[in-house]
């Protein structure tokens, strides 16, 4: 077994792989940047080691740092986790040449599967089907043009190296193409260091299901079933699930098949997933693309195969056989994700960076929380504002549904505006609860949700929703009360207020501000 | 009884802190209670709805009036902008949270419900008018809806420009926003350059 891994990465997901270290005896190293020096996984690690300002080009995106942390602290192996550097080959293959075990697929299959272009070749020789569109990045906005007017509006532009919704735009007409393409590239070169875009075809009411597949170095291949990641705002997943409300079994094996084949085609190793769109109305599936990494939504597969995705991905890199086969995979119940993002559902989903003031995490029976912060955490501009993943598991989907509501009611983050509304919104909504499920979920949702609204409007607000208000506007004076209490006994209260939370100085500054302009 | 039991050990802890302050803050800490013991007015806006407020506090115990509501309350200070107040059995926490340093109301949240609670105290100044985004029909200001960085800037001073024009790209957490003038008219001033750094309210373009 490693003795030691250094994990590149930061966050929930660092956090995530520490507890694997931990399970396996592996001493875990951090890496940080200027902006994360107090953050969790820097705190739960044994080593912690900085890399650079916050920005990630200058910190979490340095290949040459990271490496030579690894080599400082004598670390044998690096685990990427997801995002970052995660799906960049020439960072697996630095790790090589610095003859360290990287942990995941080797560089010759990240090149293959991570450029989204050439995955669809590969996929396509395989015998997998794909989306009509390029196999190569379009050279001009001329050929995008060409492309597009061929293969027929509403289309997609895609970054080539892209995840994540990001250098991702959906186009319906050929007016919106130029300004489409420019932000796409821009967004793509911002991103991911590489301005590449292809285009494919748009397959309307898509449902976005992907399968998890496993590969050891002895060429066995396993998959572990489907997610399904429909729900997504701005192409980026929000809520997932498994097995998807179909609970198709023939439909799972055939997926599964065709996801061995795509990856068998590139001699994968490790975890990986394989995504597809699949229509709602045929059931027929497209190959979208191989994520040749963990995935952020691999908890709900944990919770349904009772399988520890990161732990095997460690003894699979030491080289060990996969500690399954097929027929030892079974899918026990229903687990089912949200991830808390620091952003404000009621504009547009804007970040809402800033420090945590307050934070109840929930637990009790089969909740499972993959948070990367505590209470007086600082959400910055620089990062991914995803706090924590919430998944519920339930032997039903009804009853995973309960356990996920529960949980998103007693799940309480103050100081910033997070997705916990939109979400408890969401799991009593007759369509999620029916499991209707495509990529235009959201938006539906909340043409369905206005209307709900003004319905509500013209109703009297009952009894218990004025007396919350009353309870509100109390607290609020309450506090105001203290403030004036405070202000009234001078300097020594100062002094308490400096060692007093941040809430104070921000939040009271406010209110000052208010009541003396 | 029980109550009275905490209040004495709470007024115990208060004269120990007491015993190690200078006299002046003493004898402003007496005048707290007695300040306290009377009602205080204050105009209350929830979620623009507004309603005038009465309060007393006690200790633990809290009167306040709204609108002609009437409520009796055990007041807990749980945490710093924490409260939980328990009225007729029901139990309502409370957490308090500056909302937006731009519009100066709190966020309370009572459970899973937020309001934006706006106080005004009649005794003190008035309010001041709230700065920051507005389009009153003639002039528009493009505002930096969160912290970031300009990317691109797509207008030049003087452009013509329709409603929904794109005027200036700004990057927040690896995601690009293009912020669209809301109106036809001329960009009569761009605050920002390509790759400056800008914080949440800052006027970017002013289109007239």
């Amino acid at each position: 077994m490693f003795r030691k891994i250094l994990i590149a990465n930061r966050g929930e997901i660092a956090v995530r792989i520490i507890r694997a270290c931990r399970d396996l005896d592996i001493s875990p190293v951090a890496v940080y940047s200027e902006a994360d020096t107090d953050s969790l996984h820097v705190r739960l690690a044994d080593e912690a080691y900085l890399i650079g300002p916050a920005p990630s080009i200058e910190s979490y995106l340095r290949i040459e740092k990271i490496i030579n942390a690894a080599r400082a602290c004598g670390a044998e192996a690096i685990h990427p986790g997801y995002g970052f550097l995660a799906e960049n080959a020439d960072f697996a293959q630095a790790v090589l040449d610095a003859r360290l075990t990287f942990i995941g697929p080797s560089p010759e299959a990240m090149r293959l599967m991570g450029a989204k272009t050439s995955a669809r070749r590969v996929a396509t020789e395989a015998g997998v089907t794909v989306v009509p569109g390029t196999t190569e990045p379009l050279e001009s906005l001329d050929e995008a043009r060409r492309v597009a007017a061929q293969i027929g509006y509403p289309v997609m532009l895609k970054a080539s190296a892209g995840g994540g919704g990001k250098g991702m735009r959906f186009v319906a007409t050929e007016e919106e193409l130029p300004s489409a393409f420019d932000t796409a590239q821009s967004e793509a070169a911002a991103a991911f260091g590489n301005p590449e875009v292809y285009l494919e075809k748009a397959v309307e009411r898509p449902r976005h299901i992907e399968i998890q597949i496993f590969a050891d170095q002895h060429g066995n291949f396993v998959h572990l079933g489907e997610r399904e990641c429909s729900i997504q705002r701005r192409h980026q997943k929000v809520i997932e699930e498994c097995p998807s409300p179909i609970n198709d079994a023939a439909l799972r094996a055939s997926m599964g098949e065709a996801a061995i084949k795509a990856a068998r085609a590139v001699n994968y190793v490790g975890a990986g997933t394989v995504e597809f769109l699949v229509s709602d109305r045929t059931r027929e599936f497209f190959f979208l693309e191989m994520n040749t990494r963990l995935q952020v939504e691999h908890p709900v597969t944990e919770l349904v195969t009772g399988f520890d995705l990161v732990r095997e991905q460690i003894s699979v890199a030491l080289g060990e056989p996969l500690s399954f086969r097929q027929e030892d995979v079974s899918w026990h119940g229903h687990a089912i994700e949200c991830r808390v993002y620091a952003e404000d559902p009621d504009s547009n989903f804007l970040p809402s960076p800033g420090r945590i003031m307050h934070l109840r995490s929930p637990s009790g029976p089969c909740v499972r929380d993959d948070s990367g912060v505590e209470a007086g955490a600082e959400v910055s501009i620089y990062y991914d504002p995803m706090i924590s993943k919430l998944a519920a598991w339930g032997r039903t989907r009804n009853e995973a549904i309960d356990r996920l509501s529960r949980a998103l009611d007693e799940y309480m983050v103050g100081g910033i505006k997070t997705t916990l509304p939109f979400f408890r919104e969401i799991v009593r909504d007759a369509e999620f609860t029916n499991g209707n499920l495509d990529t235009g979920f959201i938006s539906r949702f909340f043409e369905r949700r206005a209307e709900a609204a003004l319905r509500m409007k013209s109703e009297e607000t009952d009894e218990a929703e004025t007396t919350r208000r009353d309870m509100a506007a109390i607290a609020a004076a309450l506090d105001y009360m203290q403030a004036q209490k405070q202000n009234s006994t001078g300097n020594q209260t100062h002094a308490q207020e400096e060692q007093q939370s941040n809430w104070r100085l921000t939040g009271r500054a406010a209110l000052h501000r208010r009541i003396y302009e | 009884m029980k109550g009275k039991i905490e209040v004495r050990s709470q007024n115990t802890e208060f004269r120990r802190e007491r015993a190690a302050k200078p006299p002046l803050s003493f004898i402003l800490n007496c005048d707290f209670w007695i300040l306290y013991s009377a009602f205080m007015k204050l105009i209350a806006e929830i979620d623009g709805e507004k309603r005038e407020l009465e309060i007393k506090r006690d200790a633990y115990s809290v009167v306040a009036q709204l609108n002609g509501r009437h409520y009796e309350i055990e007041a807990r200070d749980i945490r710093q902008g924490i409260f939980l107040l328990i009225v007729n059995g029901h139990a309502y926490e409370c957490r308090l949270n500056q909302a937006d340093t731009k519009r100066k109301s709190l966020e309370v949240s009572v459970g899973t419900h937020a309001y934006n609670v706006a106080l005004t105290d009649p005794k003190r100044l008035r309010t001041a008018q709230q700065p920051g985004a507005h389009s009153d029909g003639t002039t528009a200001q493009i505002v930096a809806p969160m912290p970031g960085k300009v990317v691109r800037v797509l207008v030049e001073q003087g452009a013509q420009v329709e409603a929904g024009a794109n005027l200036v790209v700004v990057e927040a957490m690896k995601m690009q926003n293009e912020m669209k003038s809301p109106k036809a008219g001329i960009v009569t001033s761009i605050n920002v350059k390509a790759g400056a750094t800008v914080n949440g309210g800052d006027v970017l373009v002013v289109v007239e």
